[in-house]
């Protein structure tokens, strides 16, 4: 019971809060559009009359993009780095960053979406091992 | 393994087609798929990006709008599972959870935490504070677009008394008597002018057909207008409509043609006989079959006045005298007895097996392939009245 003023309290503070935060959502801006985000939600039958919520799941979209992309980002500029390491003097970091398959590949991978490309395809199992080891 | 892979091909691409049917994208969803890749392509270029190749940011714009559509699927799971058709905010924060849950939030751990109080939410409370603010960089239309449908004119919205107790109020009213009684001043509108002669039958049959195709009409429209008076001012709608839409005109009769029959294509020295040759076409109605001597009588008398060469694709020598005009080239070729088995006809036959077995000399020869071949090309003459 002694708990519950100071739970109550800390509760209204979270309500407080998260209200506070989705009015705030409206002055921000995201920069995925309202129209695509109601489209997708439409679709998964999503219904909600307020306009908070759909500024909140298109704000969590593009905080999920922006974690993929910096994450390929990393990944990038660390190949770029690798690459640089070799020739130091002639060649100077190439300044463009590309989003490739392959950075992107790898950042999807830790939040659980395999879009991973296959690297070649072989005719058979046998394909490009030594005769030898074949007729064994 | 080859055969194997030709083997699963077909199943594969059946399955493709049903996993992709029953699952996330539809044909019609290319508008909000390139607005995903734009809005995409800004925030990684917020992040840092300069430049992308395609496939990256096909694959992330698609990932992007699976996000969005699992967010909203669980949000209604959530919301359905505690007996609300509306989602509210906490049903969302729990989506949230259950897609961050694979690399973890703050206090995921914590089994009696407040969803308000969730980690998920401070990390973009976050966010927020840090990302620019960069706005979408066209102005997007509501979308999809929904077509306002007309009525379909029910008793109820026309305000009529349905005629039995059986025709519930929201069918359709029937149409007026008086149009489908109308006559046949839309008739002719839709034919092309240069038709002549028509019988009598046909034309009779024409005026049956014209009311049943007004009835037609109307219920057509009845769709699409709200005004669905009836009367012999739609005449003029409809043939309006049926002019616009090739598929509300009047259905053909047997041996008509509404399309011009491009005649034959003389060269200009027998332009005298093109008058004689346009009235040949129309005569479609009437007649079966058009005697092909009347038809070419000019040309024949023409060539016979010592007509040589022609350039085109007609002709390819110097012709003699006795030669008609026109070489139909159609699988003809070469005018020798071998290649032309279409315009043998059967009386024929036995006189050419006789040829191939005769003796003869070489201007017998001649002669009689001289012969031959107009009698093939007589018999080529017939062969398009055929072939129509």
């Amino acid at each position: 019971m002694s708990h519950n003023p100071q739970s109550s309290d800390g509760k209204h503070d979270d309500d407080s809060t998260l209200s506070d935060f989705l009015a705030s959502l409206m002055d921000y801006t995201p920069t995925i559009p309202d129209e695509l985000v109601e489209q997708y939600l439409a679709k998964s039958g999503f219904q909600c009359p307020d306009v908070r919520l759909i500024r909140l799941v298109a704000v969590a979209t593009q905080k999920f993009v922006a974690e993929v992309a910096s994450d390929a980002l990393q990944h990038c500029k660390a190949r770029q780095d690798a690459v640089v390491k070799d020739k130091r003097d002639k060649q100077q970091r190439d300044k463009r960053l590309i989003l490739t398959m392959d950075d992107l590949s790898k950042s999807l991978r830790e939040y659980g979406v395999n879009v991973k490309h296959q690297e070649y395809f072989a005719d058979s199992p046998s394909t490009g091992i030594d005769p030898a080891s074949r007729e064994e | 393994m080859k055969d194997g892979g030709l083997e699963n091909k077909k199943e594969l691409e059946n399955s493709k087609k049903q996993s992709k049917s029953s699952k996330f994208r539809s044909k019609n969803d290319d508008f909000s798929l390139a607005i995903a890749k734009v809005a995409v392509a800004q925030v990684c270029e917020s992040v840092g990006f300069q430049s992308f190749q395609d496939s990256a940011l096909e694959t992330l714009s698609d990932v992007t709008a699976r996000y969005i559509y699992t967010l909203g699927k669980s949000a209604t799971l959530s919301a359905n599972l505690t007996g609300r058709l509306e989602s509210n905010v906490f049903d969302v924060i729990q989506g949230l959870e259950e897609l961050e849950s694979g690399l973890g939030f703050a206090d995921a751990s914590d089994v009696n935490r407040c969803l308000a109080n969730s980690g998920v939410i401070r990390d973009i409370v976050h966010f927020v504070g840090d990302a620019a603010d960069v706005p979408f960089a066209y102005d997007v239309p509501r979308f999809p677009v929904v077509k306002e449908r007309e009525g379909m004119g029910s008793f109820w919205e026309k305000g009529e008394e349905p005629h039995g107790e059986h025709l519930p109020s929201w069918l359709p009213a029937f149409p007026d008597p008086e149009s489908c009684a109308t006559q046949s001043t839309v008739g002719n509108g839709t034919m092309s002018g240069s038709n002549g002669v028509k019988t009598g039958l046909v034309g009779v049959e024409r005026k049956i057909e014209r009311p049943l195709l007004n009835c037609q009409k109307q219920f057509a429209r009845n769709g699409n207008l709200r005004d669905s008076s009836c009367g012999a001012g739609d005449s003029a709608k409809a043939r309006e409509a049926s002019n616009s839409n090739p598929y509300l005109a009047a259905p053909l009769q047997f041996r008509e043609k509404e399309v011009d029959v491009s005649p034959v294509v003389l060269p200009t020295k027998l332009s005298n006989e093109v008058v004689l040759r346009d009235s040949v076409p129309e005569n479609h109605s009437g007649e079966d079959q058009v005697s092909v001597l009347e038809t070419f009588a000019p040309a024949i008398e023409a060539m016979k006045s010592g007509l040589c060469e022609y350039d085109g694709s007609r002709q390819k020598n110097v012709l003699y005298n006795q030669r008609p005009t026109v070489h139909f080239k159609i699988g003809i070729g070469k005018k020798s007895l071998n290649t032309a088995p279409y315009f043998v006809s059967k009386n024929k036959d036995i006189h050419k097996i006789a040829y191939w077995f005769e003796n003869s000399n070489e201007k017998d020869d001649r002669k009689r392939r001289a012969e031959i071949f107009s009698e093939e090309s007589m018999e080529c003459s017939h062969e398009p009245e055929r072939m129509k």
